[in-house]
């Protein structure tokens, strides 16, 4: 379990982290969700004491991350992939890695063939792929058999095969009543992935809830209509919950009720349909929407000035 | 990544000895794992003994005394110990450069995140990395030192200069030598870990060893000259002094306790800057 209490994090002027408190419980995946610049890598930095909270604390089981006895033991960290000596080999990282803990060397070789990574292990990482990189990285991160997985956008970098893997080894972890926090700022990789989602924007929690509730929440379906007679069915479903916007003379976009509904509405009242589509609002969409909420907040006093760049930030 | 097999569905739940925690002896290993597995380590150490051997080698041949056995035994000895020490002088620049890369090198990488991830407190890891670093240099500087004396030996004896390698005055001074080389090493691996870039490292410290003595010696005051002693690189040939004719102005003992200032100074400020500051 991760604890965070009005954690906050300045660079300078900045706030990167803007006292954020969350759980993060065992026994399921949760899903750290963001805009790049979000806070996410600053947050699980801040957790694994590489950067220092300005205010606020962060715990896991209980205890400061460096206040464990066995901290490899407890966490495993994958933050970037870039966090390993280019002149040394996959192996000897692993290898120097482990000694700390009294990790053998059967061990190293046991996460290497779980990642993958037996054909390059002996090769000096400098000449690794991201994805190479990548799974080096989360090889690290397994090294000490961690009750927490905290993982910053594994899948960057990997093949579809590769993707797959991480999230049965994160359902995995978690199945087994282990902690997992991963980052990712693409909501349908998280849709598929995590059980619980942590949405951040501008250093902040705006959402904290199971993914399918936000992604409900934030999903409303539309139905796109062609008829030559658009104009009566328009009038046909008006109603205070429905929302029906014309796109052409003989198409509409309809909001609020279901595909099937119109379809038998219609033919009662011997209206010609030439197509009646559902169209789901892409996850993407409800994240944006998601976010730019908040950044409409945020940016309340100046809308004008600053809406350009922090629209860009929400993407 | 496409040559790779598929892999497993899930890890293995095989588990690890339940002893396996943090310990100074684990990151001690583990420092000594790195060290000895990038290449920039042994071909600086290979450099320093190939050097060492190749000074002793010119030294011992350029030198040109008729009538060497005339001369009284402690100027022989000093002959002897001065031919297997000259490599110490560029050796001392070849560790440096290797103990700014070995903190350096962490940081240019990425790597430093992990080695801070494992050992979150920090400290032991600095301590670690200066402990292997001091004992691989002592160790190397030792066979470059006593090598060098093998080498210029045989030479000088055929000049007629002779020394004995147990005699004190000349053993002291090449270990002394290897120490000093190690003291070199772990102070420039603090300046490294304070600048935190490998050329703002090698630069800090190449300029302390090599042009802090020539900007010394330009300035014409009494205060300079006075100095000249305290710095790094000159209380290091302090430490090897051989009771040669002209007398030091520091004992070889208090040469060391110069040198040790000076890395205590550098490791010190290390330290804090470690603790403090963000990875």
């Amino acid at each position: 379990m991760i604890q965070a209490q009005s954690l906050t994090k300045h660079y300078g002027s900045k706030t990167a982290v803007d006292a954020v408190d969350f759980t993060v419980q065992s026994g399921k995946v949760t899903g750290f969700l963001g805009p790049n610049g979000a806070g996410k890598s600053t947050t699980m930095r801040m957790i694994v004491g590489l950067s220092r909270p300005t205010a606020g604390s962060v715990t896991v089981n209980g205890k400061h991350y460096h206040e464990h006895s066995a901290p490899l033991r407890e966490v495993g960290v994958l933050l970037d992939a870039k966090a390993v000596h280019t002149g040394r080999s996959a192996y000897n990282h692993l290898l120097a890695m482990g000694a700390t803990h009294g990790i053998p060397a059967r061990r190293v070789r046991e996460v290497i063939e779980l990642t993958g990574l037996e054909t390059v292990a002996r090769k000096r990482v400098g000449g690794f792929s991201l994805g190479m990189g990548q799974r080096l990285g989360i090889a690290a991160a397994l090294l000490g058999d961690p009750a927490t997985l905290i993982l910053d956008e594994p899948i960057n970098g990997l093949d579809p095969e590769g993707v797959q893997w991480v999230r049965r080894l994160v359902r995995h972890f978690a199945a087994e009543g282990r902690t997992v926090l991963l980052s990712s700022h693409l909501m349908s990789e998280m849709a598929l992935t995590a059980d619980h989602l942590i949405v951040l924007g501008r250093g902040r929690v705006i959402a904290d809830a199971p993914v399918a509730d936000i992604i409900g929440a934030a999903t409303r379906s539309t139905v796109r209509v062609r008829s030559p007679h658009a104009g009566h069915l328009s009038t046909l479903l008006t109603r205070p919950d429905v929302t029906v916007t014309g796109l052409e003379p003989d198409v509409l976009e309809i909001v609020g009720i279901a595909a099937s509904e119109i379809g038998d509405r219609a033919a009662s009242a011997g209206i010609v349909l030439h197509e009646l589509t559902p169209l789901s609002a892409s996850l993407e969409e409800a994240y944006m929407t998601l976010t730019q909420n908040e950044v409409e907040y945020r940016t309340a006093g100046s809308p004008d000035s600053n809406a350009p760049e922090l629209q860009e930030a929400a993407r | 990544m496409s040559t790779t097999t598929a892999p497993p569905a899930a890890p293995s739940a095989a588990r690890l000895p339940t002893a396996s925690g943090l310990t100074f002896a684990g990151i001690l290993r583990s420092e000594w794992i790195k060290l000895r597995t990038v290449r920039s380590t042994s071909w600086s150490y290979a450099i320093v003994v190939v050097i060492s051997l190749g000074m002793a080698a010119i030294m011992s041949l350029a030198l040109d005394l008729p009538g060497g056995a005339d001369l009284p035994a402690a100027l022989q000895t000093s002959f002897v110990v001065q031919a297997s020490t000259f490599g110490v002088f560029f050796g001392q620049l070849v560790v440096a450069v290797l103990g700014v890369l070995v903190v350096s090198g962490e940081y240019s990488t990425g790597m430093i995140r992990s080695t801070l991830t494992a050992v979150p407190r920090r400290l032991p890891a600095l301590w670690a990395k200066a402990a292997v670093l001091f004992t691989a240099t002592v160790l190397v500087g030792s066979v470059a030192n006593v090598g060098s004396f093998l080498v210029a030996a045989p030479i000088l004896a055929g000049k007629g200069i002779h020394a004995s390698l147990f005699d004190g005055a000349v053993i002291i001074p090449l270990l002394a030598g290897a120490l000093y080389l190690a003291l070199v090493a772990v102070f420039a691996l603090g300046v490294g870990a304070i600048l935190r870039s490998s050329a703002g490292g090698i630069a800090a410290t190449l300029g302390m060893l090599l042009l802090l003595p020539i900007v010394l010696s330009m300035i014409p005051a009494t205060w300079a000259t006075d100095l000249m002693p305290y710095l790094i690189s000159n209380a290091g040939a302090g430490m090897m002094a051989s009771g040669g004719p002209a007398p030091a102005i520091l004992e070889p003992w208090q040469a060391l306790l110069v040198v040790l200032g000076w890395l205590l100074a550098s490791l010190a400020g290390a330290a804090l800057l470690l603790k403090r500051r963000d990875a």
